[in-house]
């Protein structure tokens, strides 16, 4: 991490953010500041923009606008330098049948290697650490094209992981995951918080995204509200972005989504 | 490598190498029957210390051949799996950008031209067509590669190779049809063979070789991180425009040098890398040079074969690498027993 | 060739030693016979190669020379042919080394040739030179390429009396020519190649024969030696008569259109069969016969 970056507050700072995918503007000048050390989950109806935001932070889309990784501009961070600071997981992204569950993990590990050496021992352990924290170490020698839905998805996630980057983009990380190891997930965030870590999430598990520190709310290319998780505000805002077809109820200690019948009151 | 120090993953490591030592050796073996076999069979092989036409045959004529045939199929399975990598397309073989139509469009213009002027020199029209057939393969690489703009996408540079490769050709069949003498020296080329491979040939395809897998071995991380979707591989901090036209770059200069010397071989490019993915799984950067051992044996086993079975005549090379190459994919697909394939 | 007069001068100069002269006169006056003798011929390439003698072991991948050596009467010095070379008789015991577009360098190279007969457009010349073979490339399409290569082969295999064979063709050629009745000449004939359609036009060497014979091409000379036709053209040309091989005859008449053609209609269409398609097609030696064959056809179909 750079001397600039400690004393920023703020993981990430867009700042008028314009995109779009093909002939159609999809993001229409998006000012946002993700709080470091946190963990902020970003949430909206369908084809609110939220894939290409998270794309469009991690410099994956062209774009209008700036963003700001750890106080540097990233415009003028080389590549290699954001890899390491930037970890993006992608949703439905097609996945080699090919490759090892390890030599997939290792992948991760290319912003931090030398381009003609081989992993190094510093790679080996942070890959063990990642496959062991998905619970993918078991099966680290089959073929991705061997395995389920569910343990492909945490085949990718030790991936990002790997790469023990300061900040984390997930975009629907949860996806073909059974409950268990959504929880399981749930633990490796927390887990990333303690180190210090930023985690960025695109959820449309809303009981999930409740557990979030802060939530932004992005509707129709636009931030409709960002705040904390349990702030009674945040949560009228997210009953109203999904037209009310939901209550966010508390159970026990935790806020829970409740869906709600088309002529409810 | 601290990390993997269990069986599992050790296990891979030498299978890798037990195919690479096979394929060697496989080579290695298939040269030397290269040498017994010919029209006169192995009676020059024996006649060679007494019998200058003998030795001339063996040495001059069998062991290039052989060499060069080994040599012309490493250059294609090398391409094949840039391709198949590059475009995660398992249908992708090296003629995809238009290398092939290329080729065949140098080699047109070459025959029209030199058919125009009388040439006094033996130079002009032995290296002529072979170097027209190489300008021409990487050439229209190139002119791909300047269709699709840089190569900010693969769809897009997978089309202006489908597009590059019909428009050439088409400018080839017009060329044939304004100049119908050299037809036939056309089809000569487009048939493929190795049968006019001497040792300057082989020296080029050695060089290029040489260069050529230990270049894109190199490079090998950009196809693995390409197999996880671009967007991943570009998160990844990889400079893809840049890798990925150095990769193109290297595919045409292979495919331009085995095509300048055996025309146009089918289904080696293909065929080889999945040959490989037969046997085992790994990282591009063995897979790169397995594949283009394979493609090496394969067309050495083609060659020896066409050599031997009607002996002392000769089958087309190209028949016989889809007989081997595609017998034995289809035996496989019967099979479906073994893990690990797919 | 300057060099026999002028060594010749030196010869006689006075002011050496006797003997040394002697043998400098025997020494000059063997090189002087030798490059009399020595063959100089330049192909169709442009290539010049100068040989000593003429040479003994032959091997011919093209079947009009093939031809041609047999008809200036060194079919034995031929020790091997192409599988296609199969006039006369007596090639077709001779081992075969390939075809003319893939011949086999190796079998070429294992029967030790003195001299490897090839066309310009087979692509082992230069492998076959590369290997220290000498190598004579001809390619004839023309009536007067045939004469020009009937002239050099005679050169290399030290015949003389080619212009008396070629000679002796023309007059086979004109006497085709004049066995056809005046009401028979001058109509139009179009002769199909293969199937495209690809017909022989008035440039090509089929095309001469015909126009000897005194017979009207459809195909211009514009459109240059073999054109693949727009069949509509056959149509609207209407020809008297149809020469064809028998592999294409076979769908003819269903082509659309072409049942109204007269030819097809009244059946005046030449059908040939495969050694007699070898004759046409082959710009060799045999040209007489074909005109000969193709005379004999047009008296049986024309009035």
């Amino acid at each position: 991490m750079s001397a600039a970056a400690v004393g920023t507050s703020f993981a990430l700072q867009a700042r008028g953010i314009h995109a779009s995918l093909g002939q159609v503007p999809v993001l229409h000048g998006i000012d946002l500041d993700l709080p470091r050390g946190r963990w902020t989950s970003v949430v909206g109806p369908n084809g609110a923009g939220k894939s290409t935001l998270l794309k469009a932070l991690a410099q994956l889309i062209p774009h209008a606008g700036e963003v700001r990784l750890l106080g540097q501009s990233l415009c003028d961070l080389p590549a290699r330098d954001r890899a390491r600071r930037l970890a993006w997981l992608g949703q439905n992204e097609s996945s080699g049948d090919d490759l090892s569950v390890w030599d997939v993990a290792m992948l991760g590990r290319l912003p931090h290697q030398d381009w003609l050496a081989g992993p190094s021992t510093a790679d080996g352990v942070a890959v063990e650490q990642a496959l062991r924290a998905t619970q993918a170490w078991e099966w680290r020698a089959r073929a991705l094209g061997q395995l389920s839905g569910g343990e492909r998805q945490r085949v990718l996630l030790a991936r990002a992981l790997a790469v023990q980057a300061d900040v984390l983009l997930m975009d629907e990380p949860l996806a073909n995951l059974d409950p268990p190891h959504q929880s399981d997930w749930l633990g490796v965030v927390r887990q990333l918080l303690t180190q210090g870590r930023t985690v960025v999430s695109v959820l449309h598990e809303i009981g999930f995204a409740l557990h979030a520190d802060d939530m932004v709310i992005v509707a129709q290319g636009r931030i409709m509200h960002q705040g904390s998780c349990r702030d009674p505000a945040t949560h009228r805002q997210l009953e109203a972005v999904f037209d009310h077809r939901i209550a966010i109820v508390p159970v026990s200690d935790q806020w829970v989504a409740l869906a709600r019948g088309a002529h409810e009151p | 490598m601290t990390a993997p120090l269990d069986a599992a993953l050790h296990r891979q490591a030498r299978l890798s190498v037990s195919v690479a030592l096979a394929l060697l050796v496989g080579s290695g073996l298939l040269l030397l029957l290269g040498l017994g076999i010919g029209s006169t069979g192995v009676e020059s092989l024996i006649a060679m210390r007494d019998d200058p036409v003998a030795l001339q045959i063996v040495r001059d004529i069998r062991a290039p051949r052989a060499v060069g045939a080994w040599l012309a199929g490493a250059l294609l399975g090398l391409a094949g799996a840039i391709a198949q990598g590059l475009f995660r397309n398992p249908l992708a073989d090296p003629y995809l950008l238009g290398s092939a139509s290329g080729a065949s469009l140098g080699v047109a213009v070459a025959l029209v031209a030199l058919g125009a002027t009388p040439h006094a020199d033996a130079w002009l029209p032995r290296f002529g067509l072979t170097g027209a057939a190489f300008v021409g393969a990487t050439a229209a690489v190139f002119l791909t590669l300047a269709l699709a703009r840089g190569v900010q996408q693969t769809m897009r540079l997978l089309l202006a190779g489908v597009v590059v490769g019909v428009v050439l050709g088409a400018l080839g069949s017009m060329l044939l049809m304004l100049q119908p003498a050299v037809m036939l020296s056309m089809q000569a080329f487009m048939l493929g063979s190795t049968g006019f491979i001497g040792w300057s040939g082989c020296a080029v395809m050695a060089l290029v070789w040489l260069a050529c897998t230990p270049l894109a071995a190199s490079l090998s991380r950009v196809l693995d991180a390409l197999s996880l979707g671009e967007a991943t591989a570009t998160s990844l901090g990889l400079p893809l425009p840049r890798l990925r036209g150095i990769l193109v770059a290297t595919l045409a200069l292979a495919t331009g040098a085995a095509v300048a010397q055996t025309g146009l071989i089918a289904f080696v490019g293909l065929a080889a890398p999945h040959l490989v993915r037969s046997m085992l799984r790994t990282t591009h950067r063995r897979f790169l040079w397995l594949s283009s051992l394979m493609g090496g044996v394969l067309l050495l086993a083609a060659d020896t074969l066409a050599r031997w079975l009607i002996a002392p005549q000769e089958l087309p090379v190209g028949v016989l690498t889809a007989v081997l190459g595609g017998g034995y994919l289809l035996w496989l697909m019967q099979r479906r027993v073994a893990p690990g394939v797919s | 060739m300057d060099g026999p007069t002028t060594r010749n001068a030196a010869c006689h100069r006075p002011g050496l030693g006797t003997r040394c002269a002697l043998l400098l006169c025997i020494g000059v006056l063997s090189w002087c016979w030798s490059t009399a003798h020595a063959i100089d011929i330049v192909d169709d390439r442009g290539m010049r190669v100068t040989i000593a003698q003429p040479p003994a072991r032959i091997v011919s991948i093209l079947p009009s020379l093939t031809e041609m050596v047999c008809q200036l009467g060194r079919c034995a010095r031929l020790v091997g042919v192409d599988r296609y070379s199969n006039f006369p008789e007596s090639v077709r015991g001779l081992p075969r080394v390939g075809g003319g577009l893939d011949p086999s360098v190796e079998s070429i190279v294992a029967l030790r040739p003195d001299i490897v007969l090839l066309a310009t457009s087979s692509p082992a010349a230069a492998r076959l030179e590369a290997l220290g073979l000498v190598v004579l490339a001809f390619e004839p399409k023309r009536y007067a390429d045939v004469h020009r290569v009937l002239e050099q082969l005679a050169r290399l295999l030290d015949v003389p009396g080619a212009q008396q064979l070629w000679r002796d063709i023309e007059a086979g050629v004109d006497a085709a020519a004049r066995s056809l009745p005046a009401s028979v000449r001058g109509k139009r004939v179009y002769f199909e190649v293969n199937g495209a359609p690809y017909a022989a036009g008035t440039t090509s060497f089929i095309g001469e024969t015909l126009q000897r014979l005194g017979m009207r091409n459809i195909v211009p000379a514009e459109l240059g030696p073999f054109p693949k036709l727009n069949p509509e053209f056959v149509v609207r040309a209407d020809p008297d008569l149809i020469m064809v091989g028998d592999a294409s005859f076979a769908g003819m008449a269903q082509r659309p259109g072409w049942s109204t053609l007269r030819a097809i209609a009244t059946h005046r269409v030449c059908v040939f069969d495969p050694a007699q398609s070898d004759l046409m097609v082959r710009a060799g030696p045999r040209i007489a016969e074909a005109a000969r064959a193709m005379s004999q056809c047009l008296l049986r179909h024309l009035p």
